[in-house]
């Protein structure tokens, strides 16, 4: 703020420079997802996202003719558009996929037995004929035209509003939440007292304890799978909430326990030694000291352990969601409006947009934190 | 303003409700053209008494919709309490809710290579006697129906464990009617046909074929299908059997031929939209969108009976529509008839229970077949010959089921009945190798490598 213009060192502005271009880099695929996420399949498969924000001239597909005919002096036409959209300016047009620019606009193709069509520069068409065109094939128009961007809200009305999605999605979202807040409080619970533990109480074999956690840290999840769910039936927790939160927990547990551990040993060990002076017991001391005072380190896990838990499908699919389909997620939702086969791109992009909110909302909310409790034990 | 914007929504949501309820069963027994007896001999003969049946399968989407709809039918004729989850990670998940202990009552496999491979570890329970015997007498081919339901078990003893229950038919060519009109062109009815219509294509300076492998994690399947067409086309079928039990090796050089047969279309850059290097790359989803382009990128696409599922919204597929199809020829010179690839999906009992064996024996009647023919999505196709074939949702449906009910050759796709480590594998991964420019016989035998060191 003090800074007077001009004065700004060029390592500043190298940093800010950096800075920029990184978060470019960052945002530009999310962008895409988002112009995406308001466009329809045939519109993706068509161009890119990134065409779609100006106006583009483009040799579109066939178009078929269609409306209902009128008769006129003895004539049968049909008239019709081609295109909804206003503004759009047709160029070249065709009726053969041979010659798709053969005719301009305004001119008149013969399409022989006496019917002709005609296409104006808006995209209005007039087809006529001296026979009735009921129960033939009607000829397509191929046009070269240039079209303003055009976006939708159909997606989101697809993920959000559909009946036979919105019950689903509504459950999923209520059913996400129920996994997470616990998935994320009970971890935080016990690894701050472990924290703590490992941090300010001396017992023999500590030192190797830290250690193991450490290397727990480094063994893959996938590998607890099948024997963890093998032993949640056999102590009878089944597939359902409990497993899961069990499973988030102690798959969370090693960073988290290390995480605090190293935040907490951070603390001044004045405040700590003076407390235990004046009578504090390792409960009290741990309350009223060490909790507030690691406030930053709880939120900034709080987050992790929130983001993941919120975006995981594949602990979810193997704890929680069983033959009933009673409680599936948010992911496992998105997952199955994919389709089948899977190719149903403008749903994917508009459900990660939905199911990202709750995060950001998250994230904004507590980012203060984020930092700080990302540099926790990492400087003094 | 707002009271009428509050009372639209309130209109909407309850109409919206209304319709969601008439989407239960979305024929009304006693309506229509139905077997609706078969519905009631069933119902009377069945009462589950709302015991629960959960049934996992891979459909998702609006083909989650459909099967609920069939499945309501069964709820609602046996009092079972239903429950349907899709997935379409089914082939992880099955496997590890088996190995665990938590299956559902039925699950719908895609492929068979993996239920086969669940039976012989135990995970499934064999049908109820008699299901093989009413196969055999009512589905068409019921024979090789019953084949490719039947697995080792356990005890190394074989039964009839999977239910095939809908079908594909592969060995199609998708088409524009008018593109063919507008450039002058028939549709071929020999392979030698086909491949001067190619030609034909090319002379004229266009590109005739679009073909795309991609697929994410299963990448290159497209290509085994194809594989499979020409090794039916140039093989008898018996030689077809013999590879995909793998009795006669994949480095055979009847083998290497058809795979060669296959690249004559897909490795020669002049028939391939894009080249011949991009197949790998364009997506199976996307490929097909070159027939609809303007001009068009290609004039035929080969792809298994689903695809409509991924033509331009709007598409209107039949003779008069704005897409057909053709049987992918046989060759004129071979005299082997007119075989037909196809795939279909298996009901297994994952978790024994009456109601799993219930569901199993609604699936043999006529009315859960129709009720699945008479709605749009999923591409319902049934061999069952004693179905209503009317009801099919419209005429293409209906041709397409006649090539199932017709067809001299009918064989499964090979990949599914292979080992899944080729077939779902190194099968996969080999194909994208050899239309990347390697040689085919080096293909093989990597492929017939892996098989090896699977045996």
């Amino acid at each position: 703020m003090d800074n007077i213009a001009g004065t700004k060192s060029g390592l500043t502005w190298t940093v800010h420079i950096s800075v920029f271009l990184l978060v470019a880099l960052w945002l530009f695929p999310t962008v895409g997802l988002f112009v995406s996420s308001f466009r329809t399949a045939d519109q993706i498969a068509a161009s890119g996202w990134w065409s779609s924000l100006s106006a583009q001239e483009r040799q579109l597909p066939a178009i078929r003719v269609e409306g209902d005919e009128d008769a006129r002096d003895g004539m049968f036409v049909i008239e019709g558009r081609l295109f909804e959209a206003e503004d759009v300016e047709v160029s070249a047009w065709g009726t053969s996929s041979r010659e798709p620019n053969a005719y301009d606009p305004d001119a008149t193709a013969d399409l022989g037995d006496g019917e002709a069509l005609t296409v104006t520069a808006d995209g209005s068409y007039v087809l006529t004929g001296p026979d009735s065109f009921e129960g033939q094939r009607l000829p397509r128009i191929f046009s070269t035209a240039t079209t303003p961007p055009e976006f939708t809200f159909e997606n989101y009305r697809n993920v959000l509003f559909d009946p036979s999605n919105r019950e689903g999605m509504a459950k999923a979202f209520f059913n996400t939440l129920t996994v997470t807040i616990p998935a994320t409080i009970i971890p935080i619970l016990v690894a701050a007292f472990a924290a703590y533990a490992l941090a300010w109480m001396d017992f023999p074999g500590r030192a190797l304890l830290i250690a193991a956690v450490v290397a727990l840290l480094v063994v893959p999840l996938q590998l607890a799978l099948i024997p963890l769910l093998k032993f949640h039936n056999t102590i009878g927790i089944g597939k359902g909430y409990l497993g899961v939160w069990l499973a988030h927990t102690g798959f969370g547990l090693p960073l988290a326990i290390y995480l605090l551990r190293n935040y907490m040993v951070g603390l001044p060990r004045d405040i700590i030694e003076n407390a235990r002076v004046d009578g504090a017991s390792d409960f009290q001391i741990f309350v009223k000291i060490i909790l507030p005072l690691s406030f930053p380190a709880l939120a900034s896990f709080a987050i992790f352990q929130f983001l993941w838990t919120w975006n995981d499908l594949l602990v979810a699919l193997v704890f929680l969601i069983d033959a009933t389909g009673e409680t599936t997620v948010m992911t496992k939702q998105i997952v199955e409006l994919l389709g089948t086969r899977g190719g149903n791109w403008e749903i994917l992009a508009t459900s990660a947009f939905v199911s990202i909110a709750v995060p950001l909302l998250v994230f904004f909310a507590m980012q203060k934190y984020l930092v700080r409790g990302l540099l926790a034990g990492s400087v003094k | 303003m707002k009271h009428v914007l509050f009372a639209g929504v309130a209109v909407a949501a309850l109409t919206a409700g209304l319709a969601n309820a008439g989407s239960h069963l979305p024929f009304n027994p006693g309506e229509g053209d139905f077997n609706w007896e078969s519905y009631e001999a069933y119902a009377a003969a069945t009462d589950l008494g709302g015991e629960q049946v959960t049934v996992f399968g891979p459909w998702l989407g609006p083909d989650q919709v459909v099967i609920e709809s069939v499945l309501a039918y069964f709820g609602e004729a046996s009092g079972a309490d239903v429950k349907y989850v899709g997935s379409d990670g089914f082939e992880q998940q099955i496997v590890i809710d088996a190995e665990a202990g938590s299956a559902p009552n039925v699950a719908v496999f895609p492929q068979p290579g993996l239920a086969a491979d669940m039976a012989r570890r135990g995970f499934l329970t064999p049908l109820a006697e008699g299901t093989a015997a009413w196969m055999a007498e009512n589905y068409a081919a019921g024979q090789s129906w019953v084949d490719l339901g039947s697995y080792t078990g356990p005890d190394g003893s074989q039964s009839f464990y999977a239910f095939p229950y809908k079908a594909d038919v592969k060995s199609l060519v998708w088409y524009i009617p008018e593109n063919f009109e507008d450039a002058g062109y028939e549709v071929p009815q020999t392979m030698e046909e086909l491949k001067a219509l190619s030609d034909q294509i090319v002379a004229d300076g266009d590109t005739p074929w679009c073909i795309g492998l991609g697929s994410g994690g299963a990448t290159g399947w497209p290509a085994t299908d194809w594989v499979e067409d020409m090794m039916l086309r140039t093989q008898p079928p018996e030689v077809y059997d013999q590879w995909v039990t793998n009795e006669i090796p994949f480095t055979d050089e009847r083998v290497v031929a058809a795979i060669e047969d296959f690249g004559a279309f897909a490795r020669n850059d002049d028939y391939v939209a894009g080249g011949a290097a991009t197949a790998a790359s364009t997506d199976f989803r996307d490929s097909p969108k070159g027939l609809f382009s303007s001009p068009p990128q290609c004039y035929m696409h080969r792809q298994a009976s689903f695809i409509p599922a991924f033509f331009p919204e709007g598409t209107e597929v039949g003779a008069n529509g704005d897409v057909d199809f053709f049987y992918f020829p046989s060759y004129e010179g071979k005299d082997l008839g007119s075989p037909v690839l196809g795939a279909g999906t298996l009901f297994a009992i994952t978790s024994d229970s009456p109601g799993a064996h219930a569901l199993i024996d609604f699936l043999q009647t006529e009315i859960a077949h129709e009720v699945f023919m008479a709605q749009q999505a999923g591409g319902f196709l049934t061999p069952h010959t004693g179905v209503n074939t009317d009801l099919y949702v419209d005429d293409t449906r209906k041709a397409l089921g006649e090539i199932l009910l017709n067809a001299t050759t009918f064989r499964f796709d090979g990949s599914d009945l292979m080992p899944g480590g080729v077939g779902a594998g190194s099968f996969w991964t080999g194909m994208v190798d050899y239309v990347g420019g390697k040689d085919a016989a080096a293909v093989a035998a990597e492929i017939q490598s892996s098989w090896d060191a699977l045996k």
